[in-house]
């Protein structure tokens, strides 16, 4: 998201011109990250349709016979470990605001590996499925939340991961000056992507318990 | 937007540059070595072949493979492979994979020539043109295979095609056509001239505009592979239980639908935070360009309506390759699932290829008139009603399947409610047009035309809105001609008299005017004559995507298609022109060839690479032709460069 501050190289020669173009970069990072958040709930949106439009149907009288639901333990696990990697990126950002760029890496870190270890146990989860994926509407659904889940958690995880690694390459471009901290424009740049990436995985909480309690507690 | 109207004073630069020692070496300006499409191609044909291995060491073994011998699993990964392949070759991938040890991208090397255009290019206004060559792609392949089914429908006994062929031919024609009229304006055209219009030196993401591209031309690819996998016979809404039934060229059209959908939503995004944040100082809701408000609400349209087309491509593919259920009702499922998914998305879709229409129309007629716009603020409330409203129909597309019919007066009305700011945006025309000088260039011409069209189209749609016509014509032939109507009539025509007004200023070559005129004439005509017809057609009983047809239709039919042919010759004078004007027999343009007041116009031709030497600060809106005593346009940072009230441009001294 820095190709605004990057491309401005040589083109502000004022500095009225040039705060212009990095308020215009970061809004575009504000706006981005909201923008984003609107795509996966129309997203999220359609599968708890199909969801809802498939139980009514209920054709067949196949929409969940026998009341058979995913591995619960799976789902728990899943659930909780993005909540953990929710948490972690909201504080994250709440201390690096503060200036604490280390707590802000070392709970990035842990959301990393949460969302990693969500990841792993939603690709094991297909082991452990107790039904065959076509066999009721619940079934069809419940598979198609796991694909939406998996490529969640790889675009937020990446989302987090990238940060981290930037925080840790921007402060050796400052010359040592804590990104938290400079007034630099890839330090402004760095601190609002930090900023939509920690509202994102705030909005892919509530996603995550909406849709834990579709799916398992329904 | 604090950017004080006075000119800032100038002082040394203090840019930033990142230290190279942690850019990403992208190898870009590297000769032909580096990448560029044609690693981008070899990288896809690898990338499939490798897919299609894979797919077929894990699933070989399955019983559905081995009961039924199709493994779309195979063929889905081999696509997926292709495209990534696609990607990675074209170089979209270097920085999502840099970005992940924290580098950030270096400056490209400023590629000269014409091999920027065929790179992985960050310049909106080369990703335009990119663009231009890719919509002009969809549309020929589109149009050949309309000129296909016309050839069909010559003879209701006599058949070139047996049905089924003739059923893909059908299918691949619409969803070709669809995909291309999702991006013939907003990627060519919004790409190119929103920044300009704005006041921005950038997109807000370029390498998501990028993307945008590269992505949109994979999905050509994908969708094409269709006809090797044999096709698909759904036509292109692709319902179920038809889409279950269907052999592997399924696969390609939902995974096609996917893959465009990803185009579209990242051009949407793009767009839509491009206008929201890059607007020049000055430059208030009230001043933006009304072809930047239909591109606005159509990056909405596209940022939210197309991840529903998204996700039911997803639980398509999902239901033919791991065996899901979503559109399968014997298996707990449902094929009206499908219905409701695609048109949630499919009626904004509409929205989507009309608004940026009406936006290239709203914008020309003031200059050809030299009148203001009437009623600009109508104009702009009316695209953000439409956009808001297309959200609240799309069950009408259902009037004859899965709704419940209490429901449909609801949805009637919906659709009825959505001709009003669709009347307000038309009206707004006629109110430009009423009394006014009109100079009828090539590109106005279009625009009269869109105007004529669009009110057949619009009228028909209105009389489709209603339940009893509805029922009545379902599936037919009038519909089609609706819209086409609609579509061609409005949106093509919209594209052409943008292509028209705006090539001058994107090449820096003007259009012949006497080829201009032929094609125009020639188009117009052609069109009326080949598809008015076809609502008579329609109304006589004619059904949709069936190859045959009664014998006392046959006159109709063949009036229908020799004119499709005409029609269809057209476009090669189109081409001829394009060949003629831009690379044969170029004539440079003049700056501003047709006295516009718009801010594109008022920079250098060629445009410089970051568009504007100083952000210009807006300081009316553009539209003030013939308005004694209007303001000036804009302050670019150059005390001798005023705007007249005319649209003239003049020095300082007032010499022309």
């Amino acid at each position: 998201m820095s190709d605004a501050i990057r491309n401005s190289k040589g083109m502000s020669d004022t500095p009225e011109e040039r705060e212009f173009e990095l308020r215009a970069h970061i809004g575009s990072i504000w706006s981005g990250g909201r923008l984003f958040i609107g795509m996966y709930t129309f997203l999220f949106a359609s599968l708890a349709f199909s969801y809802f439009y498939l139980r009514s149907s209920n054709n067949g009288l196949l929409w969940r016979p026998d009341h058979v639901t995913a591995p619960t333990s799976f789902g728990w696990s899943i659930y909780s470990l993005m909540l953990l990697t929710a948490l972690m990126a909201v504080y994250g950002q709440r201390r690096l605001r503060r200036g604490a760029v280390t707590d802000f890496q070392l709970a990035g870190w842990i959301g990393v590996c949460a969302g990693l270890a969500a990841l792993f146990l939603q690709l094991w989860d297909y082991t452990a499925v107790p039904f065959y994926p076509g066999s009721s509407g619940y079934a069809s659904t419940f598979i198609g939340f796991t694909v939406l889940n998996i490529a969640t958690i790889i675009a937020g995880t990446y989302w987090l991961e990238t940060t981290l690694a930037r925080s840790l390459r921007l402060r050796k471009e400052l010359g040592g000056v804590k990104p938290e901290l400079s007034m630099h424009p890839s330090a402004q740049s760095f601190r609002a992507n930090v900023a939509s990436m920690a509202y994102f995985w705030g909005f892919l909480a509530l996603a995550s318990t909406l849709l834990f309690a579709m799916f398992y507690l329904l | 937007m604090t950017l004080s109207a006075e000119r800032p004073h100038e002082v040394e630069k203090e840019s930033f540059v990142p230290p190279a020692s942690n850019a990403v070496s992208r190898r870009r300006g590297g000769g032909w070595l580096s990448q560029h499409v044609g690693t981008a191609i070899v990288a896809g044909f690898l990338g499939y072949l490798l897919g299609h291995w894979l797919g077929n060491y894990i699933s070989s073994g399955y019983p559905v493979v081995t009961n039924t011998g199709q493994n779309s699993i195979a063929d889905l990964m081999a696509l997926i492979f292709m495209v990534v392949g696609w990607l990675a070759g074209i170089g979209a991938l270097n920085y999502p994979l840099a970005k992940l040890v924290g580098r950030e991208a270096k400056d490209d090397v400023e590629l000269t020539g014409w091999s920027k255009y065929f790179r992985f290019n960050l310049d909106h206004k080369v990703v335009g043109l990119q663009y231009v060559l890719g919509v002009l792609l969809f549309l020929f392949t589109g149009g050949l295979l309309a000129m296909a089914i016309r050839t069909e429908l010559l003879n209701p006994t006599t058949h070139v095609f047996s049905a089924d062929t003739y059923i893909k031919i059908v299918s691949e024609h619409g969803t070709i056509m669809m995909m291309m009229a999702s991006s013939v304006v907003i990627g060519p055209l919004g790409n190119y001239f929103v920044p300009l219009m704005i006041g921005a030196r950038r997109m807000a993401f370029p390498r998501i505009e990028a993307f945008s591209l590269w992505v949109f031309l994979a999905g050509y690819m994908v969708i094409f592979s269709a006809l090797p996998f044999g096709g698909f016979p759904t036509g292109w809404t692709g319902y179920a239980p038809l889409q279950t039934q269907a052999g592997p060229g399924m696969v390609s059209y939902l995974f096609g639908f996917f893959v465009i959908g990803l185009g579209m939503m990242a051009a949407g995004f793009n767009l839509a935070a491009t206008i929201i944040n890059y607007r020049a100082p000055g430059m208030t809701w009230s001043r933006v360009p009304v072809f930047v408000w239909s591109i606005l609400a159509t990056a909405a349209l596209l940022t939210l309506a197309t991840p529903v087309l998204v996700a039911g491509g997803l639980f398509g593919l999902l239901d033919k390759t791991v065996q899901t259920a979503f559109y399968v009702t014997e298996h707990g499922g449902s094929s009206y699932l499908w219905q409701n998914l695609f048109w949630f998305f499919g009626h904004p879709e509409v929205y989507i290829m009309a608004l940026p229409g009406f936006g290239i129309v709203g914008e020309i007629i003031p200059v050809f008139c030299r009148k203001p716009l009437f009623a600009y603020r109508i104009a702009a409330a009316g695209m953000i009603g439409v956009a808001l409203l297309s959200f609240f129909v799309w069950q009408h597309h259902l009037f004859q399947s899965g709704i419940d019919p209490d429901m449909r007066p609801l949805f009637m009305l919906t659709t009825e409610l959505i001709s009003i700011p669709t009347g307000f945006i038309f009206l707004v025309g006629m109110g430009t047009l009423y009394r006014a000088k009109i100079r009828f260039e090539v590109p106005m011409l279009f625009c009269m035309a869109v105007y004529f069209n669009f009110l057949i189209g619009g009228v028909s749609g209105v009389f489709l809105s209603d339940v009893p016509v509805n029922v009545t014509v379902h599936g037919g032939f009038f519909v089609l001609s609706h819209f086409h109507y609609t579509i061609m009539g409005g949106l093509i025509f919209a594209f052409m008299a943008g292509l028209y007004f705006w090539l001058p200023k994107m090449t820096g070559r003007v259009m012949n005017k006497r080829l201009g005129l032929w094609h125009f004439w020639t188009m117009f005509v052609f069109f009326n004559l080949t598809f008015f017809p076809m609502f008579i057609i329609g109304l006589l009983g004619q059904p949709r995507r069936v190859f045959t047809y009664a014998k006392n239709l046959q006159t109709l039919n063949d009036f229908s298609s020799i004119s499709a042919f005409l029609l269809g010759a057209s476009f090669l004078i189109f081409f001829a022109n394009l060949m003629w004007s831009q690379f044969i027999n170029p004539k440079k343009s003049p700056a501003n060839p047709w006295e516009s007041l718009g801010l594109e116009w008022q920079t250098a031709t060629p445009i410089p690479p970051h568009n504007f030497d100083r952000i210009p600060v807006i300081m009316t809106d553009p539209y003030h032709y013939s308005e004694a005593g209007a303001p000036a346009l804009a302050d670019f940072g150059d005390d001798d460069f005023v705007h007249t009230s005319s649209g003239s441009t003049t020095s300082g001294d007032g010499s022309a």
